[in-house]
């Protein structure tokens, strides 16, 4: 096990074991400046190496590292690839982390040199003390690519090789298998061709748990972003004097219209991998209980929530009252505009890591797929409403910003039924769990960016007032 | 329903003037006239060249009889050199009754006496050469006009020696399974003839009987003839409805091997006596068919030199109006590899309709919602409009189109007019709108023709904003900020840099959807020449990041005004574009002085 390398013995041993030290004695500084560090703001008490390998030795060397931080609320633990040179050249150097006796310490993920080793390690089914370089079954890779990290992501680093792959470095380990990786390889395996293909792993254990340190994955070049894209179809409509959502040339319902193709396929696909439940209404009687409380919980910090509330309150309760069984499966679990790309080849979903902020156990978990959907429609929403934010009232642009969501809601659906159930045959789950996302929202906004606050409120007046309406 | 022969063909050589002993029709030869000098040796020029599409009815009348003709065009030929046009493509000038707009010949060795003679047609091709211009033609191999000599023998005498020249059968049930291709005006590919008492097969109009090309003597005339005008000296022929040529029953009677057999037939004929010289294929199909059209890529190819990508052209108008490169990126991706002696002809807008067939149905509602908005703009299934109404006179529109028509892989077709902003007439019947005469000065008729106004084939444009007394070549020419100068000069820069005619294509990746990049690379002599383009699709300024790390330490120059932009990092380059802006980029290796 690789908590024991230390003790088998050696000079190379010891001095790894001094370098170590000094350099995870130095870290809380440069990990506070990290995007990826959840523990911004805390007070910092230990931080202590768990576990390091070297994965390459010489000049400059590769060295992984496993670090507990402790802090205030909590400890977490994270993932770092660090490089070793005697004198770092100019283009590393925004990624130094300290001197270390006679050498510098950065971050290797800048390096070109040392990411290669990575995909070299995974094309060789490598396991070097504990960790475990794999290549998917039947994926065979060019190695010898020239790597770039790509832009900042909010809690991984991602490694772009070449055109060909993109290995994404979990930066925060948490204990079982990623969901992520889990889904990707049961998606693989069933040929579902919306996603980007997984092609390796680099894996291992901490305390007894599997743990995921990174995903190797194709890389889609030229994709864009389905907000961009659902973006650049709004400014469109909002820059005209006249037309209507259906009219204008920049239309996005194709594109909506085959975005929910792609999810249903994805769904479809998962239920096939990895199957499917019914369970019984006192699950989802359960499911009414948490949107309850956590709408008590965020009215009590965001006091604009309030006057919704009485609304919000019945649509759970509706649902609780009227609730039947369902059927249940894996699902993305953060589903919006922004985990979509848009390829030459059609859309394609990333990122299967689910809500970022909650537990692993409920991460994966089965839920109805149609929290996926409404995730989605939050997305619209949003996509439809967001260049209004902070402006004064406009019931003009408002009134297309509505066109725009309600179209692109409807073609999403729309695609989404093509291919398996209606998910509008549900109405009242689906009104639910998207009121519980907007509740969610509202937390959020109000916290981050206050400015958009009215669209989630927004959102929730428009589905509370048609549910006040539907209901006798 | 049958044409008649032209009389007027009565005063030069014609088919049919008499009949052999053993029945043959006689048909004009080579020798009977006088040939062109030959254009300068380059058996690559196809794949380099800036064509040039004019119609001769349309483009200047010599003789004041308000139909342009083929001594106009020859005067107007140093107009097309000073554009810095490499190859003329001509529509159809042979003897017909027109009832096609030249696509059903009734004489494929005679030239229609309005547009003048065949040594008429010589001294075109001569001055042309002279000035180191190509020219090639159409040649429908597909059909005749029922007008032809050919089809008069074959309806009257089925057991003479061009009784088997045509497709014909005792009822309409066969082949069923082949689409009818004019919907709007053909109701069955098959017409009834009272005077054989047998059904003919045509796949357009029913006045367009097909040949039968499982007749040994039907090849051997199409040979000849094409023999015919290549004697005479023309660069090649852009060969109409090629998919066409064969049927089968239980196949939908489209691209039959049978039909690439012919054209490898005729390209050797070709290329044995006639090095040089290109055959082009008209097939309206997705890419991945049409390529079946170059032949076998280990040898290069070895049916047609050139084909047109029939659906970039659609979805270079749909990335601009939805703002998002998708439609061209996903085309292009499934565009695949040409043979080495092999090059697309690419073009924004023709003398047909804006062809919607290599389109979804929904991409078609789309297309008719967005560039058709009056109902008489669609035909077909397409929309007649030229390039500047349907851009609704946007000049940075036309610039940004032209400039990807200039640069996307492919040797690019301009449409007569269309460099200086000529409008169209949609209340002109078929696709006439988009056929009006050549606005070259403000004076009468455009400065196209000295006739009466009203007798000209066509009326000029004249409304205020297209009008020939605002759009004309001579105007233009005195600005340099025209179109015109503009169009001239980015030409210029095209040919500056065969990395646009020859080089590689590779998108670069690009996170903002409302721009498509890309890398042209060519190397020759050991040096590379490298373009990037960069091209903003929305109406909106843009930025966008370009990963060019694999060019580190080289520096764009910008193409236009040759200004150096800062040095490539290994970071994201950042650039800013205005709505609908592009820039095409040189990028430079490191010099000495960067080390």
């Amino acid at each position: 096990m690789s908590e024991d390398h230390h003790d088998t013995g050696g000079s190379t041993q010891l001095e790894e074991r001094a370098l170590v030290d000094a350099l995870v004695a130095r870290l809380p500084e440069w990990l506070g400046d990290q995007r990826w560090f959840a523990g911004k703001g805390r007070t910092l008490r230990a931080t202590r190496a768990i576990r390091s390998t070297v994965l390459h030795d010489g000049e400059p060397e590769l060295l992984h590292l496993v670090v507990a931080v402790e802090h205030d609320g909590g400890e977490e633990r994270y993932q770092l690839l660090v490089g070793l040179r005697r004198v770092l050249p100019e283009y590393l150097e925004h990624g130094r982390m300290t001197a270390v006796g006679d050498r510098v310490a950065y971050d290797a993920t800048f390096d070109p040199d040392l990411c290669g080793h990575l995909l070299e390690l995974i094309d060789a089914d490598a396991e070097t003390e504990g960790l475990r370089f794999v290549a998917e079954p039947g994926v065979e890779l060019e190695t010898g690519l020239t790597s770039r990290p790509v832009g900042a992501e909010q809690s991984n680093t991602s490694i772009v090789f070449g055109q060909q792959y993109i290995l994404k470095l979990f930066r925060k380990v948490s204990p079982g298998v990623s969901p992520d990786l889990e889904l990707h390889r049961a998606l693989r395996e069933v040929g579902c061709t919306h996603i980007a293909v997984p092609l390796g792993s680099i894996e291992g254990e901490l305390d007894g748990d599997p743990v995921t340190y990174g995903m190797l994955q194709e890389f889609l070049p030229n994709a864009a972003e389905g907000w961009q894209m659902a973006t650049t179809s709004v400014r469109d409509l909002m820059a005209e004097a006249d037309l209507h959502a259906d009219e204008v040339g920049g239309d996005f319902a194709s594109e909506a219209f085959r975005l929910g193709e792609a999810v249903a396929a994805v769904h479809a696909d998962l239920a096939r991998a990895l199957g499917t439940e019914a369970v019984g209404a006192d699950v989802v009687r359960a499911a009414a209980e948490d949107m309850r409380r956590r709408l008590v919980s965020v009215v009590a910090d965001v006091p604009e929530l309030e006057p919704h509330a009485p609304a919000l309150r019945a649509v759970f309760d509706r649902l609780a009252a009227e609730a039947t069984a369902t059927d249940v499966q894996r699902i993305h679990g953060d589903l919006h505009l922004g985990q979509t790309l848009r390829t030459v080849a059609g859309w394609v979903v990333i990122d299967f890591e689910g809500e970022p902020a909650t537990e692993m156990a409920l991460r994966v978990e089965r839920m109805s797929p149609l929290r996926d959907v409404a995730g989605m429609l939050r997305s619209f929403d949003y996509a439809g409403y967001h260049l209004l934010a902070g402006q004064g009232p406009d019931s003009q642009l408002e009134y297309r910003a509505g066109e725009w969501s309600a179209r692109n809601r409807d073609a999403f659906c729309d695609g989404y039924a093509s291919v398996t159930a209606d998910p509008r045959r549900q109405p009242l789950l689906l009104r639910a769990l998207e009121l519980d996302k907007a509740v969610y929202e509202v937390a959020y906004e109000a916290r981050h960016r206050p400015s958009w606050l009215p669209i989630p409120l927004a959102s929730i007046a428009r589905i509370a007032d048609a549910a006040a309406e539907e209901t006798p | 329903m049958t044409g008649p022969t032209p009389d007027d063909l009565s005063t030069v050589p014609h088919t049919g003037e008499a009949h052999t002993a053993d029945g043959h029709l006689v048909e004009p030869h080579a020798e009977d006239f006088a040939h062109a000098r030959p254009a300068a040796a380059d058996p690559d020029w196809y794949k380099r060249a800036v064509f040039y599409e004019v119609l001769v009815r349309a483009f200047k009348d010599s003789n004041g009889d308000g139909t342009g003709d083929l001594r106009g065009l020859t005067e107007q030929l140093d107009y097309i050199q000073w554009l810095g046009v490499d190859c003329l493509w001509l529509p159809p000038f042979y003897a017909s009754p027109l009832r096609d707009g030249g696509y059903d010949i009734s004489d494929f060795r005679a030239v229609l006496p309005e547009f003048g003679t065949v040594d008429d047609f010589v001294r075109l091709l001569d001055e042309a050469h002279k000035r180191g211009i190509r020219v090639i033609t159409d040649l429908v191999l597909n059909h005749t006009s029922d007008a032809h000599p050919w089809f008069q023998e074959s309806r009257s005498d089925p057991e003479g020696p061009y009784g088997d020249f045509y497709v014909w059968n005792d009822n309409d049930q066969k082949y069923s399974d082949a689409r009818i291709i004019f919907v709007d005006t053909e109701s069955s590919n098959w017409t009834y003839d009272p005077v054989r008492g047998q059904f003919y097969w045509h796949r357009f109009f029913s006045h367009q009987p097909d040949l039968n090309f499982e007749n040994p003597e039907v090849q051997e005339s199409m040979v000849d003839v094409i023999r015919f005008w290549l004697d005479l000296g023309i660069d090649g022929f852009r060969l109409d409805a090629v998919p066409y040529l064969f049927e089968e029953e239980g196949t939908n009677c489209e691209n039959l091997p049978r039909t690439h057999e012919f054209l490898k037939r005729l390209r050797k004929t070709v290329d044995d006596e006639f090095p040089g010289r290109v055959l082009l294929a008209e097939a309206n199909q997705w890419p991945a068919d049409v390529v079946e059209y170059f032949g076998d890529p280990t040898v290069g190819g070895d049916e047609c030199h050139m084909a047109f990508h029939f659906p970039l052209m659609p979805r270079i108008f749909m990335a601009v109006r939805r703002e998002s490169r998708f439609p061209i990126s996903e085309i292009l991706a499934q565009t695949p590899e040409i043979p080495a002696g092999a090059q697309w002809g690419i073009f924004l807008r023709n003398h047909d309709e804006l062809t919607l067939e290599m389109v979804t149905d929904d991409e078609r509602d789309y297309m008719y919602t967005e560039y058709a908005k009056d109902p008489r703009m669609k035909a077909n299934i397409g929309i007649r409009r030229r390039l500047a109404p349907l851009l609704e006179n946007d000049r940075n529109q036309q610039e940004l189109f032209t400039a990807l028509l200039l640069s996307l892989p492919g040797s690019p077709v301009l449409y007569y007019g269309d460099e200086i902003g000529m409008g169209d007439n949609i209340w002109l019947g078929d696709r006439d709108g988009v056929r009006t005469p050549m606005q070259w000065t403000p004076d009468r008729n455009a400065g196209f023709s000295h006739t009466d106004p009203g007798r000209l084939y066509l009326p000029v444009i004249m409304d205020p904003i297209y009008g020939y007394q605002a759009i004309s070549v001579e105007a233009q020419q005195n600005s340099t900020a025209s179109l015109l100068h503009w169009t001239r000069r980015m030409i210029e820069i095209r040919k500056r840099h065969a990395a646009f005619a020859l080089g590689t294509f590779d998108e670069l990746q690009s996170s903002n959807p409302s721009v498509l990049a890309y890398v042209r690379e060519h190397e020759a002599g050991g040096t590379p020449d490298r373009v990037i383009c960069v091209n903003n699709l929305s109406r909106f300024p843009q930025p966008v990041q370009l990963d060019l790390s694999a060019y580190a330490g080289h520096t764009p120059v910008e193409l236009t005004g040759g200004t150096p932009f800062p040095k490539i990092g290994d970071l994201p380059y950042l650039l800013t574009l205005p709505g609908h802006g592009f820039y095409w980029f040189q990028i430079t290796p490191p010099t000495e002085d960067d080390a």
